[in-house]
């Protein structure tokens, strides 16, 4: 190993990073779990996974338990906000590769989703652990841009723009580098919704270059961490950035799939009054037989001066609003 | 919307919140990842994480039990996927069924669920095997 290979905020954050995933793992039966059964036999020995998963505590002890099973891992956060510095340290300094800040830059963020899949004796990634889908964007993009750079040609977004700004970079750079990663890669295993919708649409084109495994839908995922995380945490994030009293506020949920279903009780739990906005017919009698009020965006934004919507609809102020 | 509305976004990318928009009026920041962005009539609303996923922008995520089962699925599908890759085809999959129930398994103990074990009649007259899977693939939960 190189002598820094990794970018974290804080190196001496790790002790305190590091009391927080002891304290995790004791809340993280599955994982550990796993640790005591396939860790004698090594399952994954030999993998060298490139993981693109929010930097967090919880995911500290996935890297562990990765590692615990025979894996070498790189990792970098598949979101600019999302790491928490304290446990991207505390990995660093245990000598895990990550490449993660909280608040990094997009151009920042697309440098760290390459760099895990370089290993420092000159070998790629041939797994990939992704939320999102942007590192398994990169196998599918990159050999495209190899082929015809016009794919990158224009972009429509900021995000964008530093993709393909890094990708132009690795083509004058490191030539053929897209290639080979796509062809070391064996498989992928997507966590979220985003990002299976995404690999779904790749293999509809047949532009998926390996087999795939939707961790989303699995039953003890998606209507568990999208139902009840975001019951928890949602908000959580709420309080903590503007403390302001949920009791009373009219609260408008955009959206009422399991993601949808967890805000909305969330902020009802909260003691908001909650609304929700659906497109799908289904969803809608669900959230209207939960007791929400269904509404469109137009009438749970109208100010209380307008004619409309009876009392119950109107907005307080201030509200809260919920894309989703 | 009203003055100080909270504007948040808890899905995975920040376009469900037309943030480009936005960029066209004034913003200033309270603190990292707290925005007032101003309108031109002066209302202003409060933007949280710039529209990116709120939970994690301005909290620390979803807590550790939820993420365990989580992340329990992603370790049983790296394993899947390593050791036994060259049985699938360059499509998606999903984990089977009694892994699902196997990772619900391994959380039950922590919160002292006592589960009840169908007999060997019971689960015949609902035509299951008794160690499961307990329902079929169709089954929506």
């Amino acid at each position: 190993m190189s002598a820094k290979d990794y970018v974290v905020k804080d190196i001496s954050l790790a002790d305190y990073g590091r009391k927080e995933i002891n304290i995790a793992e004791t809340e993280m039966p599955g994982l550990m779990a796993v640790r005591a059964e396939y860790g004698p036999k090594q399952p994954l020995k030999g993998a060298r996974i490139a993981g693109s998963l929010h930097m967090t505590i919880q995911t500290a002890v996935l890297i562990e338990t990765l590692q615990a099973l025979g894996a070498d891992v790189r990792w970098a956060s598949c979101n600019i906000f999302s790491t928490q510095d304290h446990a991207a340290a505390a990995i660093a300094a245990k000598g895990t590769p990550v490449f993660a800040v909280k608040g990094e830059s997009l151009e920042e963020y697309w440098d760290y989703t390459h760099r895990i899949f370089e290993w420092p004796n000159g070998q790629y990634a041939n797994m990939i652990l992704d939320d999102g889908g942007d590192a398994t964007l990169l196998c599918v993009l990159g050999p495209k841009a190899e082929k015809d750079a016009g794919v990158i040609a224009d972009h429509s977004n900021e995000e964008e723009q530093a993709l393909f700004g890094m990708i132009r970079k690795y083509l004058k750079e490191k030539p053929g580098f897209y290639e080979a990663i796509r062809a070391s890669v064996k498989g992928v295993s997507e966590e979220t919704t985003t990002g299976v919708h995404r690999l779904y649409e790749m293999a509809k084109r047949g532009d998926l270059p390996f087999p795939a495994i939707n961790v989303n839908d699995s039953v003890t995922k998606s209507k568990f961490d999208n139902l009840y995380g975001c019951r928890e945490s949602l908000v959580d994030a709420i309080r903590r950035g503007t403390d302001v009293m949920l009791s009373g506020k009219v609260a408008v949920v955009a959206g009422y799939g399991d993601v949808g279903k967890g805000s909305a009780a969330s902020l009802r739990q909260g003691g908001a009054r909650v609304m929700v906005t659906e497109v799908d017919p289904i969803c809608a009698l669900q959230a209207a037989m939960e007791g929400y009020q269904v509404v469109t965006m137009e009438d749970a934004a109208r100010t209380p001066t307008s004619s409309s919507p009876p009392p119950a609809t109107r907005m307080s102020s201030p509200s809260i609003t919920c894309g989703r | 919307m009203k003055n100080n509305a909270i504007v948040a976004n808890i899905g995975h990318f920040d376009s469900e919140i037309q943030i480009a928009g936005l960029k066209n009026f004034k913003w200033d920041e309270i603190k990292p990842q707290v925005h007032h962005v101003e309108f031109p009539d002066g209302k202003k609303i409060i933007v949280l994480s710039e529209g990116r996923l709120v939970n994690l922008g301005n909290a620390t995520g979803h807590p550790s039990f939820v993420m365990s089962a989580s992340f329990t699925n992603q370790t049983l599908a790296q394993i899947e996927l390593w050791t036994n890759g060259k049985s699938y085809k360059n499509e998606v999959y999903t984990l089977p069924k009694h892994l699902d129930e196997k990772v619900a398994t391994l959380h039950l103990e922590k919160l002292g669920v006592k589960l009840t074990k169908l007999s060997k009649e019971q689960a015949d007259y609902i035509g299951v095997p008794t160690a499961g899977p307990f329902k079929p693939d169709h089954y929506r939960y």
